[in-house]
């Protein structure tokens, strides 16, 4: 914890920037709950104030009001997150539970070398989000950043743990935003600043703290601090902190010299662009699922198509093949003027399976991708139900020991000892088809003689019961089937066909 | 460049070409080594050219015993069904590597069945197609696979015409693995690219396989057919009678009880 400095920016406006941008003269405001929780310059100048009701500010300022986006909010954050990650890789997102406020805390103590200093490092942070207003904190935790980017302090790089600890103790405990109830009890008891509550604790310890307000705000004391709550022992280890991992995307585009009319001349880009994405999950380690294309004509009419795998890929020649079948099965509505390829959610390729090799035997993973390519193909053209493995599940209703399942799926193949000598068809009919019964015969596309000694399937007797005798039966043709009579309705039915 | 020049415009020699397989050689039964799988039924094999099925060709099936009829589901295929695991089980057993495809086929393999037959389900594949057209693409596509070691393809409806069976045969010579296609009995009179062509016909005790064509061979009509046991389970079971004299029998090799000495 020593070691550690923590950087806060505090955006001013978020909720401002998930809207679209109006002239400068428009007054905007943002509302939570009937609330203005932002406003921009000209909302402000007109008299509105922040927790001012709605109708109020409408009525000062004649805004154009939004509802506040929480989810567009966090799209502008990650995005800056992005960009950030240029700096360091210690990124936390802030979001105040009870107010608007949100912002990022940036561990960079690690990074300070690399940059030239605290000062020239956190230049380039605040040069990289001047776009968006913003106020900064620094201190030796994250919890003391945030609180002291609520005052103006100018960062001159030589700032230590004392000088942090002087600036928090002068800060007012209301600051506390997401502790309501704690604030209040400490503000009856008498507590006004930080330094109040320091003092406390180097007279008292924390414990009664605890007692008074409750662990978790005694522990949001201490972090603030970072102090340990238990002094008879540290902690052994600091607890780490989280590595930001930036969202991985592909993106590539291609404008033609003329409009493409004709499928064909797609194949030669279409290919070249899949290669390159090749390279770039194949360097990075990454495999992707789904691709995205988007075609455009000259006058920015656009047209897309989504390939799938059952699998994630890195090679590019299973989504060239499903993107042709696409190609080739949807016409395009236009002469093509530009093309994009879009990959999201690109997946890590380490996480994919492979058995180990002791005995040097020929791997298989050749032909699970040789399995999924073909298996893709054959989707893509016939649709999601037409390829399929069988396996054996242990039921003895037939219709139900037999399911079709996914083709990398490994098939159930051990037969109980009692269905291990019975006679039972190499094919079976999803449905039995009913057998005429007449004149003591029974027809199936011909005469049927029965060739053997029933054998009774008796089960689901707590749902549907089924009570069937199964008889192995020539027909005239000498083909044997395995047909069967229902003994509850007396019906006769032919299920299955000895073909081996 | 100049030699290389020389030697691409060179015929090739005549030994050169009979190292080919596929070069018709008369009446002689020279074939290329490691083209063929061998079929289990040794029968079979004398009767094969290449002693096995032929690989990379096609081999067309006609057998009777339909299963299309009022009702049955799978209507879009010729289903028919004639012992083919009794015919094909024993070479597909052979096969250590690769997928087993059925395309088509007449109803839903039976997991059970197949597991007393020694078939591994875990390569095993089902692929089921609406149209010819798919059924065509589909077939070319699992041909050209490397994965594809046997493919038991079942002929769409309505039919494949010469031109579809040569798109078939063409793309079967691309690959490494056997291929087989079922057709009905009432196309045998119609001509057929397939490298092989065959016909199985189901008797009570028997299924007979005559081969009427076969690609490197001038087959005769009064040529023998050859005939495979059915399996014991598919016999009837002995009349009640019989079943009595053989407890009968046995009976009487049973030894009398020893008297005790007291």
């Amino acid at each position: 914890v020593k070691n550690r400095l923590w950087l806060a920016l505090r955006l001013l406006d978020l909720p401002l920037r998930s809207f679209p941008i109006h002239p400068v003269e428009q007054a905007v405001c943002v509302l939570e709950n009937q609330k203005v929780i932002a406003a921009n310059t000209i909302s402000v100048k007109a008299g509105v104030r922040l927790g001012m009701d709605a109708t109020t500010a409408h009525l000062l300022s004649g805004c154009i009001t939004y509802q506040r986006d929480c989810k567009q909010e966090q799209e502008y954050l990650n995005q800056l997150a992005d960009h950030l990650y240029r700096y360091t890789p210690y990124i936390q997102v802030y979001r105040s539970q009870r107010v608007s406020d949100s912002g990022f805390l940036l561990e960079i103590s690690r990074c300070l070398k690399l940059f030239g200093g605290t000062l020239s490092l956190c230049e380039k942070i605040f040069s990289a989000v001047e776009d968006t207003p913003y106020s900064h904190g620094l201190a030796h935790t994250q919890e003391g950043a945030w609180l002291l980017s609520y005052d103006r302090y100018s960062i001159s790089g030589t700032e230590d743990t004392s000088v942090f600890i002087e600036r928090l103790n002068r800060i007012p405990i209301d600051r506390f935003f997401d502790w309501p109830d704690a604030v209040l009890a400490m503000q009856r008891t008498g507590f006004v600043s930080l330094a109040d509550i320091t003092q406390h604790i180097q007279s008292q310890s924390i414990s009664s703290i605890k007692k008074r307000f409750g662990q978790n705000f005694a522990r949001y004391l201490t972090n603030i601090f970072g102090i340990e709550q238990d002094f008879q022992q540290a902690a052994l280890f600091d607890k780490p902190i989280e590595i930001y991992q930036p969202k991985t995307f592909f993106f590539e585009t291609l404008q033609f010299d003329y409009p493409v009319m004709q499928i064909d001349q797609l194949h030669a880009p279409v290919e070249q662009m899949l290669q390159t994405l090749s390279e770039h999950l194949q360097k990075r380690k990454l495999a992707c699922q789904r691709i995205e294309w988007q075609f455009f004509d000259i006058h920015q009419n656009s047209h897309c198509i989504r390939v799938h795998c059952a699998q994630a890929q890195n090679e590019w020649r299973l989504l060239y093949d499903l993107t042709l079948i696409q190609l080739a099965s949807k016409q395009l509505p236009f002469a093509v003027d530009a093309m994009e390829l879009i990959c999201r959610d690109l997946q890590k390729r380490q996480d994919k399976n492979h058995s180990l090799n002791f005995y040097g035997e020929v791997s298989n993973n050749r032909s699970n991708d040789g399995l999924a390519l073909i298996e893709g193909k054959l989707k893509a053209r016939l649709g999601e139900h037409a390829i399929f493995k069988i396996r054996y599940q242990d039921s003895h209703v037939p219709e139900k020991s037999s399911p079709q399942v996914s083709v990398f799926t490994s098939s159930e193949q051990q037969l109980p000892p009692c269905h291990q000598t019975a006679p039972r068809p190499t094919w079976l009919f999803e449905n039995a088809v009913p057998i005429k019964f007449q004149k003591q015969s029974l027809f199936w596309r011909g005469k049927l003689e029965l060739l053997t000694d029933p054998e009774r399937i008796e089960n689901q007797w707590w749902d549907t019961p089924i009570m069937r005798d199964y008889y192995i039966a020539r027909r005239e043709d000498d083909l044997r089937l395995w047909v069967y009579q229902d003994l509850l309705s007396g019906g006769w039915f032919v299920q299955g066909v000895f073909s081996g | 460049m100049k030699s290389d020049k020389r030697n691409s415009t060179n015929p090739p020699s005549l030994e050169q070409l009979l190292q080919r397989g596929d070069i018709w050689r008369g009446q002689s039964k020279h074939v290329a080594p490691h083209t063929a799988l061998e079929t289990g039924h040794e029968d079979l094999n004398d009767g094969l050219l290449q002693r096995g099925w032929p690989l990379a060709s096609l081999v067309e099936i006609c057998q009777t015993g339909a299963l299309n009829g009022p009702g049955y589901p799978g209507g879009h295929t010729s289903a028919v069904s004639q012992g083919e695991w009794l015919l094909l089980a024993p070479a597909l057993r052979q096969l250590a590597d690769g997928y087993t495809v059925l395309l088509n086929p007449p109803a839903l393999p039976f997991a059970a069945g197949l597991i007393q037959m020694g078939i591994d389900l875990d390569r095993l594949l089902v692929v089921t197609t609406e149209t010819k057209t798919d059924f065509l693409a589909s077939f070319t596509e699992l041909v050209r696979t490397d994965i594809c070691v046997a493919l038991l393809a079942w002929q769409p409806r309505p039919g494949l015409n010469y031109t579809e069976l040569r798109k078939c045969q063409l793309a079967c010579s691309n690959g490494k693995g056997v291929y087989f296609l079922f057709r009905p009995i009432s196309v045998r009179q119609q001509s057929s690219p397939a490298a092989v062509r065959l016909r199985t016909q189901l008797h009570p005790t028997s299924m007979e396989i005559h081969i009427f064509k076969q690609k490197g061979s001038l087959n005769r009509a009064d040529e023998k057919s050859i005939y495979l046991p059915l399996p014991e389970h598919w016999q009837p079971i002995a009349p009640h009678a019989n079943l009595d004299r053989s407890i009968e029998k046995t009976a009487a090799t049973i030894l009398p009880l020893k008297r005790s000495q007291s």
